[in-house]
This record gives structure tokens, sequence and C-alpha cells, in this order.
């Protein structure tokens, strides 16, 4: 394709090839290098260790993957960052449409393909493939579709009811309080929350909700909702810790790791703290992980910022933290300065989901928090995540494009 | 239909649009909330975590780091092998070598079989503890496979007790077996529950030989003798590696690691001789049954120069392979004995009420134990004895030294002496008296009253000077374990009296150790050195360094070179001439002294030798005692064993000492130097005078200095008997047929034992036979008689045979009565 003059294009094409973010990009390019070496040095012991294919005591097979994966998620980023993002408001119901067919999929046996028994996984052909998590794209499509519709609050009537009927005066009541203008999105949400809480994965369900609970934040919906439905959650828990055994002893043993199995339920949590403490102001140095060596569980994945810790010490973990920090606040910076409630409701919600993974993540390695299974971005092995997740960045950087440049007086 | 008309006919569910957006005034609260976000997000959201994490890291780092440290590090010894011990020509006496324990976890055998199905599915609780079952069973019949002495009742409560993680099925499995077992662990892939782990065995190639001076090892090191002195030059020093470590439990190589390799032992080079010690333990062995005796033996075999020892047993002994194992006889006839009287002793005294059966296996074990504390003894260092009169010969060079005595003395002896302050007389041993004597002569007789005489020329203090010169008040200090205190062994000097000293001049009512008692006597014989005996000649490194040589180490001059010799000279009369004949040996110039020590027990004598050669320059001392010879009445001093041999050291000790010591000779190459009376007696080959004139074959005969007798008549000789180049002792009467005379094939050898040596000798050449004579060195005298003959008589042998005669000399050298 030949590039088009600059006089020949429209003013949206002018604006969608502004110039990108660069401390945005840089900080995700850093994050993803320094991931991918703390991926290397973590990984290395377990894929030795693994002599099932497709590891095959390979020690260099996850850091190749996600290598690999990783080259590809900045091509796309590069890609979706070229791409105008106003395509994607249009975009938005159908990809959620999309979404949800896929996770409707994975309860389809023969189609969907479990891993150890939990149907959060599809592959990427549904036949054959990579695999990669349906919930993933959920959680970005859901907020791309919120961020689409509530960006058009603002140009969006109140409804009349007649005040006649019971239901008509019933109607303006819920309209009033801004029932009724919630109720697509929380249709939206209920069904895709439903769908993915029931692969047995209440960690992705709880992302979706964040993506989504921060758009609805930030396009301006009435607070009460919010203490509404955060009262209803903490209801929720407070019914389940009372009936089921599951989740009082995860509280459990939130409250007193120390005191569990060091064998079995304290053993992560365990684990983690000697890593962390390990590393001690300085760290023991890249690659000189103790911890590594099959004593932290699967060290490559939800626990790899204890070894990052424990090679780097609390200098090197502040300083990943520190780059998290300033990646999410640049994040809001763009929101903020986005040329449209679209732009920013968009990056709004990526960013927060961003945040809550790394609070999640880190949070649960410190014993901050009681055990969640969410992966660090950038961090943790999975190559198909990783993808996602830089073209997530992606949408942001295009976003920054349009950003209108300071008037300069 | 539009909404707006749906709305004005008044249908509740259609709304119409107002003129008010739902989202109004949203602008500052869009601001305001995305602010919010980015400050709880961007800010706020690190702080816990960054909190968290400096609480870690820095604050319970230390705590933290050290249970860290616990998992990660791995810190293990690495065995150093233990050194081998060899004999002084290098022989290995006992050495390490790998074996293997069979391990099983019955823990990880549980966890071995996996608790979800084909498809992942966890399985139910009772499938689950059906195939558990099911594999211990299997277990239990795989064992039973591979190790079928294995109790099997043992196997099943072993293999069911599943919090057990370690039980060794089997110890000890050499590496041929081991290999096997290892091709069945590898093909079965049991290494997580069913394992073999190294582990050291002690092996004793010569078994019970030495076994005392030896030694054993258990677990936790050297338990007894060298093994046990030398314990820490053995046993080397354990390396050890300090490293982390995968969870795994596999090392971990990396720049931390501390290595220190391990030293391995030294091997030590004994004294002992494992020839000259198999000669002792045999000497012992043969006495025990020939003298019936019930106590055990001992015997020590001495350089008496250097003090090294070349042999050094005790009896009862044991195998050190399996140290715990009574194999005597006369001590597993015993523990029976003894469990019972246990037994009644415990009923008697049974506080607890325990069942008869309890208190029985409790006298067992006991009697059992007390049965292994007496065969791990080494009686020639750890008790003491009356050395009886083998001790004459340290109070004869004591006088002599003084010149208190010397060779023109003569002393008389009666029968008895009294001595003031005891009521009755102190008989000799030959209760008529052995008459007028020289010095040398009452030595050979051991007479008592003699040597009461000399005791008192020399006095309580001198005496006791020399006793304690001669390194009797003191312990060796040889380099074996448990020597016996000589604490109360002897009496204060100032306590001793007139009495004491009488009898303490012919060695009754003081004890000494048996190593002791060779030191001193070592000490006369020596050229007046008392020195330091010692097993342990070298100790080398693996590399053949050498770490240590012992040196002899003389203690003291005790009486100058000429006394010894003096003393020497007499002594050696006493087995040429007096009570020690029975230990003669022709062609060996053997002294000694014999003894015979009262205990304090009824019916319990101490019979001994001590005995060494060649009398001129002494290459081994040789002390052998055997202890209680079963008399054949019980408690009327009854002086004849059960054998019916004459309980005394020269009818016991000295008669099993003299072939010893030749032993030990004729294998340390010493060569016979026969004196003139003893080089008529050797053996000359039969020369051929077959078909000689009968003047030609006297000639010929007389050479070769043989008597001959002749049968038939003629002037030729026609055949001989023996026949030529046979081998017959010089001075023997051959047979020469002349003409057609012709010998007999065969005849009946005559029965000689009890006869005389000229008797004897007559009565075997008149059938047609020669004599050899050996034993005691008297042969024209009377007194000696025949004892044994290698061809009983009554026996047919073929005309010519040399039949070898033991001579053997009743001596009444008993104790004092």
């Amino acid at each position: 394709m030949a590039r088009k003059a600059k006089r020949d294009l429209t003013m949206e094409e002018q604006l969608a090839r502004g110039p990108l973010d660069l401390p945005f990009l840089m900080l995700v390019l850093m994050l993803l290098g320094i991931g991918l070496v703390i991926l290397f040095s973590a990984s290395y012991y377990t894929a030795f260790r693994d002599s099932e294919p497709p590891v095959s005591n390979n020690p260099y097979f996850y850091i190749t993957r996600q290598a690999l994966y990783a080259g590809a998620g900045v091509a796309a980023m590069y890609v979706v960052s070229r791409i105008n993002y106003q395509h994607f408001r249009w975009m938005a119901p159908l990809a959620l449409g999309v979404a949800i067919v896929l996770l409707i999929i994975c309860y389809i046996p023969g189609l969907n393909a479990p891993i150890n028994g939990q149907r959060r996984w599809l592959k990427l052909l549904l036949v054959a493939g990579p695999t990669y998590q349906p919930s993933e794209i959920a959680k970005v499509t859901v907020v791309l579709f919120f961020a689409a519709r509530l960006c058009k609050r603002d140009t969006e009537h109140k409804k009349r009811f007649t005040k006649r009927t019971a239901t008509g005066r019933a109607l303006n009541w819920l309209e009033k309080i801004g029932f009724l203008e919630l109720v697509p999105y929380g249709l939206v949400l209920v069904a895709v929350l439903g769908l993915v809480a029931f692969e047995r994965h209440v960690s992705g369900a709880l992302l979706v909700a964040v993506g989504a609970a921060a758009v609805l934040l930030v396009s301006g919906i009435s607070l009460w909702w919010f203490i509404g439905m955060g009262g209803a959650g903490a209801a929720l828990v407070a019914l389940m810790y009372a009936t089921t055994g599951y989740v009082r002893k995860k509280f459990a043993l939130w409250l007193d790791p120390w005191a569990a199995d060091p064998q079995v339920e304290g053993f992560q949590f365990r684990q983690g703290m000697y890593s962390l403490a390990s590393g001690g102001l300085l760290g023991r140095g890249l690659g000189e992980s103790n911890q590594k060596y099959g004593f932290v569980p699967e060290p490559e994945n939800d626990m790899i910022f204890s070894i990052g810790v424990e090679e780097l010490g609390l200098v090197g973990g502040y300083l990943i933290l520190l780059m998290f920090a300033l990646l999410i606040l640049r994040g809001y910076w763009i929101a903020l300065h986005a040329r449209d409630k679209f732009g920013m409701l968009t990056t709004v919600g990526i960013i927060t989901l961003l945040a809550a993974q790394v609070f999640f993540n880190v949070g649960v390695v410190t014993g901050l928090i009681p055990n969640t299974g969410i992966s660090l971005p950038f961090f943790s092995y999975g190559g198909t995540a990783l993808m996602i997740q830089l073209a997530e960045m992606g949408m942001i950087l295009s976003i920054s494009r349009q950003i209108p440049a300071p008037r300069k007086d | 239909m539009s909404t707006r008309r749906k709305y004005e006919q008044g249908l509740s569910w259609a709304g119409a649009p107002t003129g008010a957006t739902r989202g109004t005034h949203s602008k500052r609260a869009i601001f305001r909330r995305t602010i919010f976000l980015m400050l709880v997000c961007g800010v706020l959201m690190f702080v816990p975590l960054a909190w968290k994490l400096w609480d870690i890291a820095i604050v319970h780092h230390d705590e933290y780091q050290k249970m860290a440290a616990q998992q990660q590090t791995l810190d293990f010894s690495i065995s150093a092998s233990r050194g081998n011990i060899y004999d002084r020509n290098g022989n290995v006496m006992a050495m390490s070598a790998t074996v293997y324990k069979l391990i099983l976890s019955p823990l990880d055998l549980v966890k071995s079989v996996p608790n979800k199905d084909e498809n992942g599915k966890p399985l139910d609780e009772e499938v689950y503890s059906a195939r558990v079952a099911a594999r211990q069973d299997q277990m239990v019949e795989e064992l039973m496979a591979l190790a079928p002495t294995l109790d099997r009742e043992r196997v099943v409560k072993q293999v069911h007790n599943t919090k057990s993680a370690y039980w060794e099925i089997r110890t000890n499995i050499e590496e041929e077996e081991a290999e096997g077992l290892r091709a069945y662990i590898a093909e079965n892939k049991t290494s997580s529950y069913l394992y073999l782990i190294n582990s050291t065995k002690r092996y004793y190639p010569y078994a019970g030989l030495a076994a005392q001076a030896l030694g054993f090892v258990n677990d936790n090191g050297g338990a007894y003798g060298i093994e046990a002195v030398y314990n820490e030059l053995l046993e080397g020093t354990a390396g050890r590696v300090y490293t982390t470590r995968t969870a795994g439990g596999t090392e971990r190589f990396n720049t931390y690691a501390n290595y220190v390799d391990a030293v391995d032992g030294y091997n030590l080079t004994l004294t002992i001789d494992t020839t000259i010690q198999s000669y002792i333990e045999k000497t012992l062995e043969e006495g025990i049954k020939e003298f019936d005796v019930r106590n055990g033996a001992f015997g020590i075999a001495m350089d008496p120069k250097t003090g090294a020892i070349l042999g050094i047993a005790s009896s009862p002994d044991f195998d050190p392979n399996n140290y715990s194992k009574v194999i005597n006889e006369l001590l597993n006839s015993q523990i029976e004995k003894e469990t019972g009287e246990i037994f009644q002793k415990l009923k008697a005294n049974n506080p607890e009420n325990l069942a008869d059966s309890e208190l029985m296996s409790k006298a067992e074990s006991q009697a059992v134990s007390d049965a292994r504390n007496a065969q791990w003894r080494s009686k020639a260092i750890d008790s003491r004895y009356q050395p009886g009169s083998t001790f004459k010969a340290l109070v004869l060079a004591a006088a002599l030294e003084e010149g208190l005595v010397s060779e023109s003395d003569t002393f008389n002896c009666s029968g008895s002496v009294r001595v003031p302050g005891y009521p009755e007389p102190i008989h000799c041993s030959k209760r008529t008296g052995h008459g007028h004597q020289t010095l040398a002569e009452a030595v050979g007789n051991s007479c008592n009253p003699a040597f009461m005489e000399i005791g008192s020329r020399l006095g309580i203090e001198r005496f006791y000077d020399y006793f304690l010169a001669f390194g009797l008040g003191e312990r060796t200090g040889i380099d074996l374990p448990g020597e016996a205190s000589t604490k109360g062994a002897i009496w204060d000097r100032n306590k001793m009296s007139n009495v004491d000293l009488a009898v303490a001049s012919f060695g009754q009512n003081f004890e000494v150790t048996p190593l002791q008692m060779i030191c001193g006597f070592a000490a006369v014989i020596n050229g007046g050195n008392l020195v330091k005996p010692y097993v342990v000649q070298t100790v080398t490194a693996q590399d053949g360094t050498v770490i240590q040589n012992t040196q002899t180490e003389v203690v003291r001059q005790v009486v100058s070179q000429q006394t010894s010799q003096r003393a020497a000279n007499i002594l050696e009369k006493v087995v040429s001439e007096g009570t020690g004949k029975n230990a003669y040996v022709a062609g060996y110039r053997i002294g000694g002294k014999t003894g015979s020590s009262e205990t304090g027990e009824t019916d319990r004598t101490i019979v001994s030798f001590m005995g060494y050669a060649p009398a001129n320059d002494p290459q081994v001392i040789v002390l052998i005692a055997y202890d209680r010879p079963e008399p054949r009445e019980l408690g009327v001093k009854c002086n004849y064993s059960t054998t019916g041999v004459y309980i005394s050291g020269g009818n016991m000790a000295a008669k099993k000492a003299g072939p010893l010591i030749a032993q030990i000779l004729d294998y340390m190459g010493i060569e016979k130097v026969y004196s003139a009376d003893e080089s008529a007696a050797v053996d000359v080959s039969m020369p051929k005078v077959t078909g000689m004139s009968l003047a030609d074959a006297e000639s010929a005969l007389k050479k070769k200095n043989l008597k001959f007798r002749t049968i038939g008549e003629g002037d030729t000789v026609s055949r001989q008997v023996p026949a030529a180049s046979a081998s017959i002792p010089g001075g023997s009467t051959v047979i020469l047929y002349l003409g057609d005379a012709a010998p007999e094939e065969s005849a009946a050898v005559p029965d000689v034992t009890g006869m005389t040596y000229e008797g004897a000798k007559n009565a075997l050449e008149k059938a047609g036979f020669f004599m050899r004579a050996s034993g005691v060195s008297t042969y024209y005298g009377n007194s000696t008689t025949a004892e044994r003959q290698s061809v009983a008589g009554g026996d047919v042998a073929a005309i010519g045979t040399v039949v070898d005669v033991r001579f053997f000399n009743v001596v009444e050298d008993g104790y004092v009565g």
C-alpha cells in the first residue's frame, strides 16, 4: 500500500498518524525486556527438570516461546497502534459477540481444551494451535464495548414513561435513579461474568468486573451504584464465607499463612516469602536465586515476582513496581488527554485492568491479599496472554496518537 | 409505530426521550474520577505493596532467610574409608569394603500409588485405599521373592507401617547381590521407595585370629582392641560438602559450595605375625583339650629385645566378623548353666512380679552378655594372676645383680621351711625335699626353700625395688586397651612382712598381668633392659607415607648385661635338665621357667611356662598359661587332671610351649644347632649297602653313625632294612640280611609307652622298626618314659618304618602344699 501524501489525508487520518506516546511505549518495552530476563532466570531449572513433552528437559523452552510471543506481541502492538482507534467503536459490539461465543465454546467438549479439568482454555484454531484463554479477550472487549456505549452518555437523552400505569411510573422511577441506563451493561456483564466464573476462573471474572467497573465509574455513573454493588459483593463473599468451607479456608490461610501445613496449603506462600526475604536489599544477583530450584512452585508463572526480588533485591523489586506505577500513571495521563471520551474510557479500562493484575499478583506474592492466581503482566509465562496484553498496549498507543498537540503560544 | 406515539398511547414499557441527557454535567465528574483512579492505581495501590515488600525483604530478612537456608543447603559428610590392619608381613588382618543396605520407605510406597485415574480425575477414597492395599500386598510378595530369608510377618508389619519412611530391610549386602537388586530397582522404577544405600563393612579375613588384639568395629567406630585404640588414625577424617541444593535434594554446583575432601584412614602394620599367632592359638586350643582346661588360656609371644608383640592370644575367643556370636563351646555350655542360676536369683528377688518367661529371657540375655564380655576379654592384658615359679627368674636375676648369690652357692632343701610369723611350715613342691643342690639345680628344681633363702638375702626393700624396677608396679603402656590396673596387686612396701617376702620369692600372693610378667622376664634374659611392649609397628597413609614408626622404648636397665647372661645360662638348664625339660626340643637352646599359680580358689590352678630361645641370643620369648585344668577329684587338692596329667606348669604348659617355640623358631628361620648328644640322634640317610661285603657295609654304616645287626648266613649283604636313602635317626641299629635271608614285609609295632628311652628303642628295633625320639632332653635317664608313639602299639606297619616316640618326664613342680 503506497503511503498517501499528507495532504491527501482526511483530518481523521492525519490525527491517526500522530506521534505515539513515547514514554508509554518505552515503559512497556522496558518492562517486557526485564520480564523476559527474569522469566529466563526463573524458568530455566523448572524447564530443565520437566521431562514431559513439549518441554522435554529443554531449559530454554519457556524463554524461547515467551520471546517468540513477545516479538509477535510487539508487532501486534505496532499494528494495533497504527489502527485509527475510532474503528474500535463499531468493532466493539462485534468483538464482544465473538468473545461471548468463544466463552460458550469453552463449555463444549471436543472443541474446548481443558487443562487440569478447567475449561478456561481454547486452541487458537479450535482443533489445533496454541492455547489461549478467551477470558483474556473478554476482558478487553467488555471494556471496549462499555467505553463505546458509555462515551455517548452525554448525548443520550433520558427517557420518560407514561405516568398512567404503574409500570410506567415504576419505569420513570427507575430511569430517574439511573437504573434503566445500566440494564444493557448489567446484562452483558452478568452474561460474561457468569460464563467466565463457571469455567472455574473466578480470578478472570474478577478482572472482567474490575475493568467494567472502572469504565462505568469514570463514565459518570452515580456512585451509589458502586456503593450498592460493593456492598452486594461483600455480602456475597460473606455468604460464601459462611456457607462454603473452601472460602473460609482461603481466608484462614490468608490471615495466618504461617500456621498452615508448610508442605501443603502453606507451601506456596512460605516459599514465596523465603524467596522475597532471601533477596534482602540488593538481591542475590541475577540468576542466583536458590528458591527457583524447585522450591517456589511454578516460578515462571504467578510467583515470578518473588524470584525477581530474590535475585534483584528490594531495590530491584521497587524498580519494577516503580516502572509499573509510571506506566499506569502515564496510562491515566493519556486517558486524561485523550481526544475523545471513547479513547479516554478505553484507556482507563485497559490501564485499570493492568493495575489490578499487578496489584493482585504482587499482593498475593507478598501475602497482602488472599491467593487469587493472577499472573503478572509482561513477566509471567503465557505467550497468548502476553500477546493480547501487548495488543491492548497498542490500543492505548493508538489513542495516544490522537492526543491534540499542546498549544504553544 | 414510533416510540413517541407509543408513549402517547400510554404503553408503559415505551419511553420517550426527554431533554435531559444521561450524562449531565459529567465532565467534571469524569475528570475527578479519572484522577481518583489514577491516584488509587498509580500511587496508593503501591503503598501497601511496597510496605509489605519492605517488611519481608528487610525487616524479616534474617528470619526467613534462615528458614530458607535450612531447606536450601546441603550439608553432608563424605565418609572416609577406614584404614586396613596388616600383620608384620603385610597380610591383611582387617579391611573395609563397601556393602549396601536395602531400604524401604512404606510412606513413599503409598505415595507412589497415583490418586487420580487415567484421565486425571481424583479417585474415590475407597478405590484409592484399595489400590494402596493391593500395592502393599504386592510389595510384600516382591520383598519375599527378593529375600526369601526374611520373616514374613515382620515384612507385612513393616510394609504397612506407613508412618515410617526408612526401614532397613537388609544390611551388609555384598556387591554381587546388590547388582541384582539394582537391576530390579531400575526395572521396576522403585527408587522412590525401595532403594540401596552404601555402607561399609569391616572384614577380618583371618576370622578369629588375634580377635581380642584386633577388636572389632560397631556402628560408633572401633569398639575393642586395636580398632578402638587406633580408631582416630584408622577412621580418617570425614569430608564435608556444604552447598545449596534443589528441592529434589540434588547437589547444586556453584561458587558458594564448600568442599572438604575426606582423608582416608591410615593403615596399621602390626608387629603380630599371623603365622606365629596361629601357632599360639592352636597350642592353646590343644592344651585346653588335652588338660581339660575350664577357664580359658592365654599366650603371648614377644621379641624380648624390642618388645614387639609377635602374637597375643586369649581363649575363649570370637570372630570379629560376627562379634556378638558366642562360638566357644565351653562358653556356650556355660550360658545354659548361668541362665539357670540367674533365673533362680531373679525369681528369688522379683519386685516387679514379672512372669517366668520374662525372667527367663532376662536371665538368658544376661548370661549371653556375660559370655560375650568373656570372649572379648584379652586375658593376657586385662587380668592379673599370681605368676608362681616363673617369677623366680626375676628373683634370681635380682640376687645375682646384687651379688647375694653366685653359681657356686649351694642350697639344702628338706621339703619345707619354717618362716617366723607363719604357724605352719611352708612346703616345697617336692615334699621329700631336693636335698643338696647348686643354684642352677635349685632353679631347675624350682625349689621353694632355696628361693625363700634367696628372697631373705634380698630383703624386703631390695625385693620391692626390683619388683618395681621390673615394671611390675606399673602398667606396661602397651598400645592395646584394657590393661589391668596394678592397684592392690601387691602389699604396700611398708606393710610387707617376712612371710610375705618368703612366699613372694616364689611368686605367690601377689598379682601381675601376664604382659607385665613377660616384659619383666624379658628384662632378665635380654641383657637386662625392660622394654615397652607394642603391637603397632608402623602407621602409614594410603599413599604409603609412613606417619609413625614405633621404636623400641627401653624403660630402664634393670640388671646388668653380665647378670642377664648368668641368669639366662641358669634358666637354660631349667629346660635342659630341670622342671622345664618337657619343653625341650632338640636343636634349639630353649631357656625358661615353669610356673603353677595358686589362685585362692580351690581346684583352680593356673599352669604356665615362660620360655625363650635361642638361649644365647633370644629371638622370641613366649608365655603360655592354662587357667584351671580340671582336677580329677574336686576339693581334695588332687594333683591330677581329669585327663590324667599331673597339674603343673612343667607337665602341662612346658610340654605345649616347647613345640610351640620350636615351631616359631623354625618359622623364623633360625637354624638348629645340635649339641654332640643331639647330633648323634639326628636323622641320617641310609647308605646303599646291598651287594657289599659285610666289612664294606660295616665301614659305610659307621660313617653314618649307624649300628647294625645281621640275619642269615653269608658274606655279602643281600638285602637291607631300611631301604637305601631312607631317613633314620643316627645311632639306630639297621638290619642287614645275608645270603638267602629275607625280611618280612610288615610287622606289628610293639607298644613302647611307659618304657624308658633304651627300652623303647630296643623293643622297636627288635621288631624291625626305628625310633625317632622327641621330647625331654635326658634320653638316658630312666626317669624319662615314652608318652606316646606315632604308630600305636599293635598296629601293623611296614618293616623299617621310623616310629616317632615322644618322651615325657613327670616333674614335681606343683604348687606348695
